[in-house]
């Protein structure tokens, strides 16, 4: 069985991978074919800053994260996999 | 045509001293002959004007399309020598603020920021320090080989705690630095005529198809922030005028509609421009061909 962390994180993923889609209009590409571990800018997925921007709202939008506490942060945009722990460690601090 | 990065020692020399001995009649004397100079030898100056002129002054001939790079020439030599004025104490110029009650409104009625859309036009380093009224902090989005320039000009360096510098080479382009400022109630200061490798949108500007950045229409509407265009231009010896009065609230019906609706503003803004350029012809400082279709990147 699976713990509450990793089905907290699992379900941010899924989440993450369904807005990235709609929001930032992807063409050619299912939710489900985003790997956890792809890479999110340039290579990889191939996003770019204003893409960036979209993300940004989602975070703040959809799951409640003050854009002051993602300056600096490079690391959180590498990944849905650095996505999904920053979101779950940050969501949780806040709530 | 840039004099500081052109000019040398010598140089400034004879335009600090002529400024400080026969003020600012003086050192714009010698712009004329400074800018023949570079009419006649500088042949990468003349052509960045070509495209803008040409398209500018259409039907012109040969001779007329020089003396019109000339003219430019002289107005942008005109705004440096003002610049150094300002920033050196010699003296200061009256500036008349169009659209102030509005940007101070839309400040005053939402805990956001706005975003200032600037161009190359008039003299923006000198007017932007108007600004300082608003009492919010202003970010630049500027280049790394631009900031010296604007931190003389407005001080930066000398503890101006107002206005500061975001960096497009930053993570992102900046733009998380960008939508922090605007979600803290700052000014984010974009400018909206050249798009240094930035994702850029296709408007018709003097006739042809150009390519300006769309980023400040996109973060715009992302953060549900209005768009300010700032134009400000020289209209007598001792004044300028700085207009924040067209102010642009873009924001996407739909996903699907986003690229099409960017391409609105773009072309909006364009118009503002064309409008600018119609009457002050020779204070668009544009040394940059936006026309060509290799500007138009696709970060």
């Amino acid at each position: 069985m699976q713990s509450n962390e990793a089905q907290d994180l699992a379900q941010i993923k899924k989440t993450l991978k369904e807005l990235l889609v709609s929001d930032l209009s992807l063409e050619d590409i299912k939710p489900e074919e985003i790997r956890d571990d792809e890479v999110l800018f340039g290579e990889g997925l191939g996003l770019d800053s204003l893409d960036a921007v979209e993300i940004v709202v989602i975070l703040q939008r959809k799951f409640g994260l003050e854009v002051k506490d993602l300056e600096n942060r490079k690391d959180v945009f590498y990944s849905i996999d650095s996505l999904a722990k920053y979101i779950y460690e940050n969501r949780k601090k806040n709530s | 045509m840039n004099i500081r990065k052109r000019g040398n020692k010598l140089g400034f020399w004879f335009f600090r001293t002529s400024l400080k001995w026969t003020g600012l009649s003086g050192a714009y004397g010698l712009l004329y002959f400074v800018c023949l100079y570079y009419l006649i030898f500088d042949r990468t100056a003349v052509s960045a004007s070509m495209a803008y002129i040409q398209r500018r002054f259409r039907g012109i001939n040969s001779f007329q399309k020089y003396h019109a790079v000339y003219q430019l020439f002289i107005s942008q030599g005109k705004s440096l020598i003002d610049r150094y004025y300002v920033v050196s104490g010699l003296g200061r110029f009256d500036i008349e603020l169009r659209g102030y009650d509005r940007i101070k409104s839309l400040l005053s009625d939402s805990k956001k920021g706005l975003i200032l859309l600037t161009a190359h036009v008039g003299n923006w380093q000198v007017t932007m320090t108007t600004l300082e009224k608003l009492g919010r902090t202003v970010y630049l989005l500027m280049s790394p080989e631009e900031n010296a320039a604007v931190k003389d000009s407005l001080n930066i360096d000398s503890g101006n705690e107002k206005v500061k510098i975001i960096s497009p080479d930053n993570f992102l382009g900046g733009v998380i630095e960008i939508m922090k400022a605007i979600d803290e109630g700052s000014i984010v200061s974009i400018m909206g005529d050249r798009s240094y490798g930035h994702s850029a949108s296709e408007a018709v500007l003097l006739g042809d198809r150009a390519y300006f950045p769309h980023s400040a229409f996109s973060i715009a509407a992302s953060a549900q922030c209005p768009v300010v265009v700032l134009l400000s231009a020289k209209v007598s010896t001792k004044k300028y005028f700085v207009d924040v009065s067209h102010i642009m609230e873009p924001r996407f019906s739909s996903r699907a509609k986003k690229k099409e609706e960017l391409e609105g503003f773009v072309q909006e803004y364009a118009g503002v421009l064309e409008d600018y350029s119609a009457e002050y012809p020779y204070q668009w400082f544009l040394f940059h061909d936006i026309w060509r279709k290799e500007n138009k990147a696709v970060n």
